[in-house]
């Protein structure tokens, strides 16, 4: 677990972030898939954008490691200003793509090194970051293999360790454990964790609350091409302040009840996921029984109850009325 | 920064070695074809000849000018019809079409051959009927050929009477061998190869539109694997990867070319003349079509969509180039004919072939370069619809 030592949240950033993301927007057509989003990561920090599906991470990202243009707004890396030609802050990222980004037919040390080269490493510091990088994501056995032949989690590490291999000031992890086993996930987790210990700057996108929770010292939670709401942990779920989560599972007539559950003054939002009913609740303890008794009249048979505290999904949920995700 | 780019160029080579795609498609299959082709097409002894009207002029006065015309009426298989005209009506004639061959045989010709000065005829050969006319040059040639090293013999002129059935003998011998070596002057004229020649030429110049087109499928290919957006992520600037696939294009196209061009010539004995002539050729061929290419780039949205284009660029360009068959049009549509890169190499390596220098090979040269940048000019103007996808 990343500890914040090195930075208390509420001082603003300076100038010696690492990154620095002012207002950016990025139109596609009528759709605006990025707007006005603005941020800071300081040197060491592991910053975490969460959002649905949509909600313009990939799009940001994009911008931030000089692939798209942005249609206003600048970002600077280590204060150089980065866009599509600008060489010297691009040297500084190390990007780890959504999308596999990785030659098939070559070998993992192949892909390795040709990207190495192509970043400026080359000789015995080429071979020896290969080795250390191959070790780092768990393929050393696997080097001289075709990267076709490989899983989809043994994939998605050599496409992390690319990102690594010359040790960027900041590391952009866009999504990288999504369509991956819980064991590969669980590596990938542990080496961005070795990373951020190790003093790497960390910029990484999900939509899996609890890999935001569980790497980040900041969080931004972004839906519809905005951050919702910025800051660690902590500071996110006193956004909900006193609310709680009441889980309903069942069968029934949930919609009627889920109508019926919106009226009480003690519910906030109420989100239907197949048999569950998800609510946001003030005064979970003594609203509960009320609840209860609603959700009865309107036709749910009641399996299960559940009273939770807050998380970062209750945040979402609170924020724009949507669950992460579908 | 070239560092960068020849990694890149590098292991793009590497890649599409390795992926056989090249070996196959730029030297394995054409050499296939032209292998099958020259059974086909090849074998002239047994293909039907055209009907042959030769324009003569004969103005020499001595005996040896009339053995000139007299051993083009003895060519066995072509059935032929000389017309004697004026000198000045023979260019007319041929451009006409109403001749495809026109001899003159100068006043002096007699006098020339025998004061030792060398045999000197004047050829117009016309468009159409290109095999046949190309046996007849190569008889007149074989006649002169042995006026000349008869009179340096010194030998008698009466003596150098040459008997009816020899005539036939050196076109049968043409025939059999292919080697329609040109001894002929004026505008197709030194620019015709063999048959044979033709098709090693033209099929090496087509299916170096394949392999070119595979740095195109290679870009296309890396935007589809996601490699395209990491390499748009490295400190280099955005061209050099669009620039390293047309480098490793040109190259193997380079390579792939000299290699049939060399092969072909070495399995089925004909000669393309002056190695850096035909260097030059090849560099300038190559490179007309790598700019074609990236028209493809920026049309296609996928490596299929680019297949499908680089094929019907391919088979267009080839056939009118003369890959399959030897294609003449005049006019308009034979103007468009010469612009083609394709048939511009096959015309230089005609020059070439027929002994032309680097000097002799400027128009050709001129046309493949004017592609080129054509090519280039037009894939900077069409939309780039591959990078909206
Ligand atoms: N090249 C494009 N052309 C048109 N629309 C696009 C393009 N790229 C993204 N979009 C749209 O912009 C919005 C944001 O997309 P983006 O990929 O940034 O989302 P995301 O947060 O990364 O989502 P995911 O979690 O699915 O990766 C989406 O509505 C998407 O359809
Ligand atoms: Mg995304």
């Amino acid at each position: 677990m990343v500890t914040m030592t090195q930075h208390d949240t509420e001082s603003p950033a300076t100038g010696s972030d690492v990154l620095v993301v002012q207002d950016l927007v990025r139109n596609f057509g009528e759709l605006r898939a990025v707007d006005g989003v603005s941020f800071r990561i300081a040197p060491g920090e592991t910053y975490g954008v969460l959002g649905p599906n949509g909600a313009g991470k990939t799009t940001s990202i994009s911008m931030i490691a000089g692939l798209l243009r942005p249609d206003s707004g600048s970002v600077h890396v280590a204060g150089q200003l980065m866009g599509p030609r600008q060489v010297g802050p691009k040297a500084l990222l190390g990007l780890v793509p959504q999308e596999l980004a990785i030659y098939p037919e070559l070998s993992a040390a192949e892909n390795l090194r040709f990207f190495g080269r192509l970043q400026g490493l080359g000789g015995a510091e080429l071979r020896s970051r290969t080795d250390e990088v191959l070790d780092i994501i768990g393929l050393s056995d696997r080097a001289k293999s075709a990267t076709k032949e490989f899983s989809g989690g043994m994939k998605r590490r050599l496409n992390i360790g690319i990102g690594l291999l010359h040790r960027p000031a900041l590391l952009i992890l866009d999504e990288p454990t999504v369509g991956v086993d819980p064991q590969s996930r669980n590596s990938i987790l542990e080496s961005v964790e070795a990373l951020a210990t190790e003093g790497m700057s960390v910029l990484y996108t999900t939509h899996y609350m609890e890999e935001a929770e569980r790497l980040c010292d900041r969080i931004a939670i972004v839906d519809s091409g905005r951050i919702q709401a910025e800051g660690t942990r902590t500071e996110l779920i006193r956004i909900v302040g006193e609310l709680d989560e009441i889980r309903l599972d069942g069968s029934g007539d949930i919609a009627a009840a889920a109508g019926a559950l919106e009226r009480l003054p003690a519910v906030e939002h109420v989100l239907t996921e197949a048999r569950t009913l998800r609510l946001t609740v003030r005064e979970a303890p003594t609203a509960v029984a009320g609840i209860v008794n609603a959700a009865g009249q309107a036709g749910m048979e009641l399996a299960d109850v559940e009273i939770s505290r807050p998380d970062l999904e209750s945040v979402f949920l609170h924020l724009t009325g949507k669950a992460l995700r579908d | 920064m070239l560092r960068q780019l020849w990694t890149m160029t590098a292991s793009d080579i590497r890649l599409r070695i390795r992926d056989k795609s090249v070996p196959i498609f730029g030297l394995l299959v054409p050499f296939a074809l032209i292998f099958v082709m020259n059974l086909v097409f090849g074998d002239t002894g047994d293909t039907d000849l055209d009907a042959v009207t030769v324009a003569a002029a004969q103005q020499d006065s001595g005996e040896l000018g009339a053995v000139v015309v007299d051993a083009v009426t003895e060519v066995p298989g072509i059935d032929l019809t000389v017309t004697d005209v004026p000198a000045s009506e023979i260019r007319p004639l041929v451009e006409a079409g109403d001749a495809q061959l026109g001899i003159t045989v100068p006043a002096d010709f007699t006098e020339n051959v025998t004061g030792g000065q060398g045999a000197q005829l004047k050829l117009i050969q016309g468009e159409s009927a290109a095999m046949e006319v190309g046996i007849l040059t190569s008889v007149i040639e074989g006649v002169t050929g042995q006026f000349a090293a008869a009179a340096e013999a010194t030998t008698a002129a009466a003596g150098l009477a040459l008997p009816p059935d020899e005539a036939g003998r050196i076109a049968q011998q043409v025939i059999e061998s292919e080697a329609r070596v040109s001894a002929v002057e004026g505008r197709t004229a030194t620019e015709q190869l063999g048959a044979g020649a033709s098709i090693v030429a033209g099929q090496a110049g087509l299916f170096l539109l394949f392999t070119v087109g595979f740095g195109v499928l290679a870009l296309l290919n890396e935007r589809q694997q996601g490699t395209l957006a990491r390499l748009q992520a490295m400190p280099m600037p955005p061209g050099l990867v669009v620039l390293s696939k047309a480098l490793s294009s040109f190259i193997l196209g380079v390579v792939a070319t000299l290699v049939l061009l060399t092969a072909g010539s070495l399995l089925f004995g004909v000669s393309f003349g002056a190695p850096l002539t035909v260097l030059v050729l090849v560099l300038c061929v190559v490179a007309a079509g790598t700019s074609l290419m990236f028209i493809i780039a920026r049309v296609a949205r996928t490596p299929e969509q680019a297949g499908v284009m680089q094929s019907i660029f391919a088979i267009v360009l080839g056939v009118a180039g003369g890959a399959f068959f030897p294609i003449t049009a005049s006019g308009p549509a034979g103007m468009l004919l010469d612009l083609n890169p394709v048939a511009a190499f096959t015309r230089g390596l005609g020059i070439s072939a027929g002994g032309g220098g680097l000097g002799d090979i400027s128009q050709p040269v001129l046309i493949m370069l004017g592609f080129a940048v054509a090519a280039l000019v037009v894939s900077r103007l069409v939309p780039d619809r591959g990078a909206a996808a």
